[in-house]
């Protein structure tokens, strides 16, 4: 893995910081910056993703999975093309050597076997190959916790596992950090904490409630 | 092993150790003239050419994430170090739990740590007095708060004017305004009456002494590249260089410290790592700096003819009464705070608020079930998002789901967690100590430290304490709790050193036959050696130990000087 050469690009010196900090907008400033420019792209430009974990077929329905619980939408792409399925190869690979053992491992596998087994009972095709109302009518079954059947305990386990490294992977990615947004880890000139059109949206919360995806309360006296 | 070979020159001072304790003996002593020579046992560290600045999580493998010798992740300053140090273990006694993070590199453990300069209080210097448990340190705050002065101008800590009680203010530069939930948090406790005030933090918003001011990044834990926040290397050791006095020798396991026929030590025996030989430096003093812990071992290591249970350990003390810091933390997340505007919440590497204790007056009417006081540290808002950001929101809030309408309501509940820690003070107890395992060694053929360590129900039910107020915090600002634990698990307090902030293990005093330094951290067997690291420490009050180590360790510096001048100590 790199890490020479990314610990190389990583290093700002001090003078480049007061370049950073000089008269141009920070933002700009940053994207100018010649280190910047070598950061690398995720999985693209160090020549192909050397898998390390799933097998051809298994790596098919990875993908897949990956962008029917992270799709690309208005806002930016899917999971498959911000390389989440090259995370969680990683990822597994990375924790079974951590752990020392391969439980995380052993329930993917586990998982990924029961969507084809049960997508070739239900529809006599791969998981890959089913149409996509059949693919839904599956994850249906295992996405929510709350509803699913009692033997369909483990496989909820599994998506939910598979899920939370999808999500992870995503979030932590370079589309996923421009999704959000983050908007840190680079030079500000001068602090201001926090904006104050943010501030007066919070009060205003303190006061009235908000019904957003969760709800939150007014403050009451 | 090699031929021992001795350096013929003799230096007037040998410093063990180069993070906070080393780093300000050596500043103080090469700027008054005395020559140095300084011994780091791991390798050369400069923020300005090492420091991971700017570099993203998903630019790194498994981005970024921690492993067994880099727990805190790809970007942790900590070059060499952690819960474990490859060929150097320790052993914790049966019953024990305890943790020993060790930084191998130039400037030690000041290389990522949180940069949270608080002052100790009088109270904090007089404990016993005030409720009879653990000791009365030999000095007072007023002894130190000349050098509490000095070591905040020259590190650079900013904060604010409060006049709270027991929480001095300082030298201060101005303290950074608050982020989004820093406020949130703030109105909740002005409701519970908890102070939240500015946070202290070595981190410079005003350029000082050639360094810049901060460019919040967030990042101090991977070091600085232009040298903003306090680490020994930068500020200490840098301008002690310029002088030509301090020879810094790196990749050098202190071992043993050399004593002659007088009884005054001569010097340091170290293991040169490189080429594994045995190395002999002599000095006319010697400063042990090495933390808190390996100072001790050092010392229990040094045994002779004049100290056969080690040098400057006629009273068995040393190694006694180590104390870490009470952590518990709680977990939350804050529906008020989804879909909000986005905005840059970096600022400096930590938080820009925090609550300092607030129950003296219950403690004074024995309205409290427990001894001695803890802070509030908090974090949260939209941080660096690393492996796993947000993974756990489809089932923690979501009720699952996936597909379009999940990712746009993840996008939405970014930035809503926060988290309390609470710091707090442990009383030294005679449970609570390290001594010399007799049947292990470490790869450099010296033997490791044994730890024994326990709690004791004064820091337990201020972990329960700790759990209770900080959900009370969460809930009052209409928030769910995610993370707590309860009476089970002992109230989440963590385990024996976890929180790094081990002290004790040689302790100053007034009389010789309780304590093994004098109020100059001079050991009282052995008039040429000091220690200026966290060992001296008598108690470990909430505020934590960095701040005290510089302002404590200028003050012995100060003292080796003038005992230099006047010759008190034969040189």
């Amino acid at each position: 893995m790199p890490d020479k050469d990314q610990s190389e690009t990583a290093g700002v010196s001090r003078r480049d910081i007061f370049q950073i900090l000089g008269a141009v907008p920070a933002a700009a400033a940053v994207s100018a910056h010649p280190h910047m420019h070598m950061a690398p792209q995720e999985a693209a430009s160090k020549g192909p993703y050397k898998r390390q974990t799933f097998d051809d077929r298994q790596w098919e329905t990875v993908k897949v999975l990956c962008d029917l619980i992270i799709p690309a939408d208005e806002r930016s792409a899917g999971a498959s093309q911000a390389a989440v399925p090259e995370f969680i190869d990683d990822w597994i690979a990375f924790r079974t050597e951590q752990d020392g053992h391969q439980n995380l491992r052993a329930e993917i596998f586990g998982g990924l076997m029961w969507l084809d087994r049960e997508a070739n009972r239900l529809f006599a095709k791969t998981f890959v190959a089913a149409a996509a109302d059949q693919q839904k009518q599956l994850l249906d079954r295992i996405a929510y916790p709350a509803r699913a059947a009692k033997d369909d305990a483990p496989w909820v386990a599994f998506f939910n596992q598979f899920r939370s490294l999808t999500v992870g992977g995503f979030f932590s990615s370079k589309v996923g950090v421009a999704d959000l947004p983050y908007l840190g880890n680079r030079a500000v000139p001068e602090w201001k904490g926090c904006d104050p059109k943010v501030w007066a949206v919070i009060e205003e919360r303190m006061k009235t409630g908000y019904k957003g995806i969760l709800e939150a309360k007014p403050w009451g006296a | 092993m090699a031929q021992v070979k001795a350096t013929p020159k003799t230096y007037d001072v040998v410093i063990v150790g180069s993070g906070a304790g080393g780093g300000v003996a050596a500043h103080v002593l090469s700027l008054a003239g005395a020559k140095i020579c300084m011994l780091e046992a791991g390798e050369w560290f400069d923020c300005e050419k090492d420091a991971k600045m700017f570099a993203w999580p998903y630019q790194v493998p498994h981005r970024g994430a921690g492993t067994q010798y880099k727990p805190w992740g790809a970007f942790d300053a900590t070059t060499v170090g952690g819960w474990q140090v490859p060929g150097e273990p320790y052993t914790t006694a049966p019953g024990s739990d305890f943790m020993w993070w060790r930084a191998r590199m130039l400037g030690g453990r000041t290389n990522h740590y949180g940069r949270i300069s608080l002052r100790m209080g009088p109270y904090d210097f007089k404990p016993y007095s005030r409720d009879g448990k653990g000791f009365d340190w030999p000095i007072t705050y007023d002894d130190l708060a000349p050098y509490y002065d000095k070591a905040e101008e020259l590190i650079g800590v900013f904060g604010s004017q409060e006049g709270l009680e027991n929480t001095p203010d300082g030298k201060f530069q101005p303290a950074p305004a608050p982020r989004g939930y820093e406020r949130l948090i703030k109105s909740a406790c002005d409701k519970l009456r908890i102070p939240c005030i500015p946070s202290r933090l070595a981190i410079l918003t005003r350029p000082l002494n050639g360094r810049p001011a901060c460019h919040y990044c967030a990042q101090c834990g991977r070091s600085c590249s232009a040298n903003a926040n306090f680490n020994s290397p930068g500020v200490h050791l840098k301008p002690a260089l310029k002088t030509g006095n301090l020879e810094i020798r790196t990749g050098a396991m202190a071992r043993e410290v050399l004593v002659g026929s007088d009884g005054n030590a001569t010097g340091v025996s170290y293991v040169d790592k490189k080429t594994r030989s045995e190395v002999e430096v002599r000095g006319k003093i010697v400063v042990l700096a090495a933390s808190c812990c390996e100072t001790a071992r050092i010392m229990l290591n040094s045994k002779s003819s004049l100290f056969p249970n080690g040098i400057a350990n006629s009273t068995g003390l040393v190694g006694r009464y180590v104390m870490d810091t009470v952590g518990s933390a709680v977990a939350g997340f804050l529906p008020i705070l989804q879909d909000l505007p986005p905005q840059n919440e970096d600022g400096v590497g930590g938080m820009h608020l925090y609550m300092p204790w607030w129950l003296y007056k219950e403690q004074a009417a024995n309205k409290m079930p427990f001894a001695r006081g803890y802070h509030i540290e908090i974090g949260g808002g939209r941080g660096l998002p690393g492996a796993g950001a947000l993974g756990g929101y489809p089932t923690q809030f979501l009720g699952g789901g996936y597909g379009v309408e999940l990712k746009q309501k993840l996008r939405k509940l970014y930035g809503c967690e926060v988290h309390f820690a609470g710091r707090g003070e442990m009383i030294p107890n005679e449970d609570s100590y390290c001594e010399i395992d007799p049947h292990v060694v470490d790869q450099w053929g010296i033997p490791v430290l044994r730890f024994h360590f326990k709690w004791s129900q004064d820091e337990i039910l201020q972990a329960k304490h700790m759990q209770e107020t900080f959900q009370q915090i969460i809930e009052a600002m209409g928030g769910t709790v995610t993370h707590k634990l309860g009476s089970e698990n002992n109230w989440g307090i963590a385990r024996g050193g976890e929180i790094i902030h081990e002290v004790g293990a040689t302790k100053m005093g007034t009389d010789p036959k309780t304590s093994v330094l004098n109020q100059y951290c001079q050991a009282w067997d052995v008039k040429n050696l000091f220690i200026t690291d966290a060992a001296p420490f008598v108690s470990n009050a909430d505020k934590n130990p960095t701040l005290s180590i510089t302002a404590l360790g200028w003050r012995t510096s100060d003292y080796i000087a003038g005992e230099v001048k006047k010759l008190n100590v034969k040189v």
